[in-house]
């Protein structure tokens, strides 16, 4: 009787944590599988604004996005982690959950877990005819660790398969298929810019990428290469070799710097002096303040680098354009940039208008434009560019595989009151505008940045080099004689 | 009463077990049908520049939406006797050289289609299907052929994104089916003798049938005539 009081209520204790157990698992069980009435509240006020009332991509903020909503209704889904055609339940929660980088589509991790699974349930039966069977999983075969050998198979294989018919020679998504490319609905779809791993719709981990190139993207032209490579490890050595192509994440800068140097600097965009030179990548934006509108610009970043001597300042830029384009007037126009300054640095912090200034503030541009070469110009807005004339200014400009790098040179003082003259520790308000004239950008539709900052560094004379160790020097001098001072006065 | 039935019921099996034999006897000694296509319009060709592969490609792809011969007889058009199952035995094969499916149009039943890539740079094999699983592979230079699966009777849409002009069809049909040649005739061998559907396709021209009264060990001449859209 003594002994069958704890017994009981041990034998309490563990029916409740079976009981417990149970519920728990019973309620994952739920979630995974959704509810599919619920996910249509959740649906209406989340996700119909793009993705439709049917399901069908055709909301109405559809026609401003590029890529456009997915179109449940075909049950095509690009990324999935199975081997047959559906993805499994947790690849659509993954989407829905961290969205899709480089797309209109957010992350939903402010819903509550369960909502997400409802809404997995709810998309999926716009299609149920496609999910009738349970998806494969899709075997990787063993991973292969990155290493030079690694990346230079995996660079033989990306040739041998010919990923760059559709990616580029270098991966930035410029090769020659890139015009033809449609996706399933008939609409034109680029490839990915491999070197721009941050901007991968499923996710840039080494798992990820290799699942792609093995599965293939649904409703995209990106084929299935599981059993296309020579040898199964290949999809490893591909994976390898593509993050060999570009940095893991863009590392934005916020504060541009002007290095000093005393020599001559180089005209020559691929000069051994710009690579010595840490870059610093500025994101741009479409330009959606004035019509006409540019929702889904191609140009997106650009990697400044800049130096400065006694007499000249010089903007190395470095950007990606899939396509190098003189225009023919018509449906594509020159390629262009420019960097924007205010026509006076005066260290304060008033700015002209950032979309290139207004009608009572000019702002002052560095202006490069595929066959033209460089020009200075003072604005008043995207419609108001009128050149400079009398100025010093010289652009070199190379392009090769999806890349342009140029070189902008200007005299670092100026007169006038429309440019400025540079100064060293000086805060110096700085902008950015790019133009895909292939892609038919000109005028106001432009990818561009607000104000920046640019400082030029203060110039290094040699003083720091004998300053300190003259000081050194006196001062173990003077603790020498200290120390013989004392001994001899022993 | 009771001896009616019975007389009935055995009636009955021997008029069944009859006119089973005879309906096998007829699908022993199937009929041919010689169905001819004809088109009263003008050939629709395109034509591309090609910025890549131009050793294999050529510089110029020639996309051959209809293709009219002699007597207006239209060819790649699928001529097919639904009622008719189970008498193709050869593979399906699809061939990709000089950047162009080879043939344009393959008709099979279900089962295995053989994709071979004869050109030796990268092809991928895209299918637009509905009944059967839709297939995106890559076929890279060393992968001389490939073995998929069309189990289900539908018409697929094959295209190659990376040369976007490349177009193809397989024709999944239940029962035999053969692709009409350049002078718009096609052949079905074998098909069960009595009333037969047979039906026509062509990938812009869309789709007609007729009943056809196929005799055995004869050749039934049937005739279609397709409308410009």
């Amino acid at each position: 009787m003594a002994g069958g009081r704890p017994g009981g209520t041990r034998l309490v204790a563990v029916a409740c944590l079976a009981a417990s157990l149970a519920l728990a698992a019973d309620r994952g069980a739920a979630w995974a599988q959704g509810d599919a009435n619920a996910g249509k509240a959740v649906y209406e006020a989340k996700c119909l604004l793009c993705h439709g009332e049917k399901g069908d991509g055709k909301g109405p903020g559809a026609d401003l996005l590029s890529p456009r909503p997915r179109d449940f209704t075909k049950g095509l889904y690009k990324i999935r982690s199975t081997a047959s055609n559906t993805p499994s339940d947790q690849d659509i929660f993954r989407i829905i959950t961290e969205g899709m980088p480089g797309t209109s589509m957010p992350g939903w991790a402010v819903l509550p877990e369960k909502e997400r699974w409802n809404l997995v349930a709810y998309l999926k039966a716009f299609a149920p005819e496609r999910f009738t069977e349970a998806p494969e999983r899709l075997e990787l075969p063993p991973d292969v660790a990155s290493s030079a050998d690694s990346i230079a198979r995996g660079k033989e294989m990306f040739e041998a398969i010919e990923c760059h018919k559709c990616h580029g020679n270098e991966g930035r998504a410029d090769g020659p298929s890139r015009a033809e490319l449609k996706d399933e609905w008939g609409e034109p779809i680029p490839p990915a810019n491999l070197a721009k791993r941050w901007t991968f719709r499923g996710g840039a981990s080494r798992t990820e990428v290799a699942t792609r190139i093995a599965a293939g993207m649904q409703g995209t032209p990106m084929p299935a290469f599981l059993d296309s490579v020579e040898y199964p490890e290949d999809i490893w050595h591909l994976t390898n070799y593509i993050f060999s192509l570009g940095p893991e994440s863009p590392a934005y800068a916020t504060l541009l710097t002007v290095t000093s140097v005393s020599d001559a600097i180089p005209d020559d965009p691929d000069a051994e002096f710009w690579k010595a030179l840490q870059p610093s990548n500025v994101p741009l934006m479409g330009q959606v303040i004035v019509d006409p509108r540019n929702f889904n610009p191609v140009i997106d970043l650009v990697s400044v680098r800049a130096a400065y001597n006694d007499t000249e300042v010089a903007f190395h830029l470095t950007w990606d354009d899939p396509t190098e384009s003189k225009g023919d007037g018509k449906q594509t126009f020159p390629d262009a940039i420019s960097v924007q300054f205010p026509p006076q640095v005066t260290g304060g912090t008033e700015r002209p208008y950032f979309l290139m200034g207004d009608a009572n503030e000019a702002v002052y541009l560095l202006r490069w434009q595929q066959g033209a070469g460089v020009v200075e110009a003072s604005a008043n807005g995207p419609g108001k560019i009128a050149p400079l004339e009398g100025g010093e200014v010289t652009g070199t400009a190379v392009f090769d595989n999806g890349r342009y790098r140029l070189v902008i040179k200007r005299p670092l003082a100026a007169e006038g009151e429309d440019r400025p003259s540079f100064q060293p520790a000086v805060f110096t308000p700085v902008a950015f505008q790019a133009w895909d004239g292939g892609a038919g950008e000109t005028g106001p539709r432009m990818s561009l940045t607000s104000w920046y900052y640019l400082r030029l560094e203060e110039p290094q004379s040699n003083r720091r080099f004998i300053i300190p160790p003259v000081v050194a020097l006196l001062t173990l001098a003077a603790m020498i004689l200290v120390v013989r001072t004392a001994n001899r006065a022993r | 009463m009771r001896r009616t039935l019975t007389a009935a019921t055995a009636i009955a099996l021997v008029a069944g077990a009859a006119m089973w034999f005879v309906s096998a006897a007829g699908a022993q000694g199937g009929g041919t049908v010689e169905v001819e296509v004809k088109y009263n319009g003008a050939p629709v060709v395109e034509k591309l520049k090609v910025n890549k592969d131009t050793q294999q490609c050529g510089t110029e792809a020639v996309i051959e939406k209809v293709v009219v011969g002699a007597n207006k007889g239209l060819a790649y058009a699928v001529a097919s006797a639904p009622g008719a199952k189970g008498t193709t035995k050869t593979k399906a094969v699809i061939d990709q050289k000089g950047c162009k499916f080879i043939p344009h149009v393959v008709a099979m039943q279900p089962g295995e289609i053989e994709i071979k890539n004869s050109d030796g740079i990268l092809h991928n094999i895209h299918t637009y299907s509905t009944a059967n699983p839709a297939i995106n592979k890559a076929q890279p230079k060393f992968k001389k052929t490939m073995t998929e699966k069309f189990e289900k009777p539908e018409v697929i849409k094959v295209t190659c994104d990376v040369h976007s002009w490349m177009l193809g069809w397989v024709a999944v049909t239940p029962g035999v089916a053969a692709v009409t040649d350049k002078d718009g005739v096609a052949k079905l061998e074998n098909v069960p003798a009595g009333k037969q559907k047979i039906e026509v396709w062509h990938e812009t021209l869309g789709k007609q049938e007729k009943s056809v009264d196929v005799k055995a060990g004869a050749t039934t001449k049937v005739t279609f005539e397709m409308k410009g859209k």
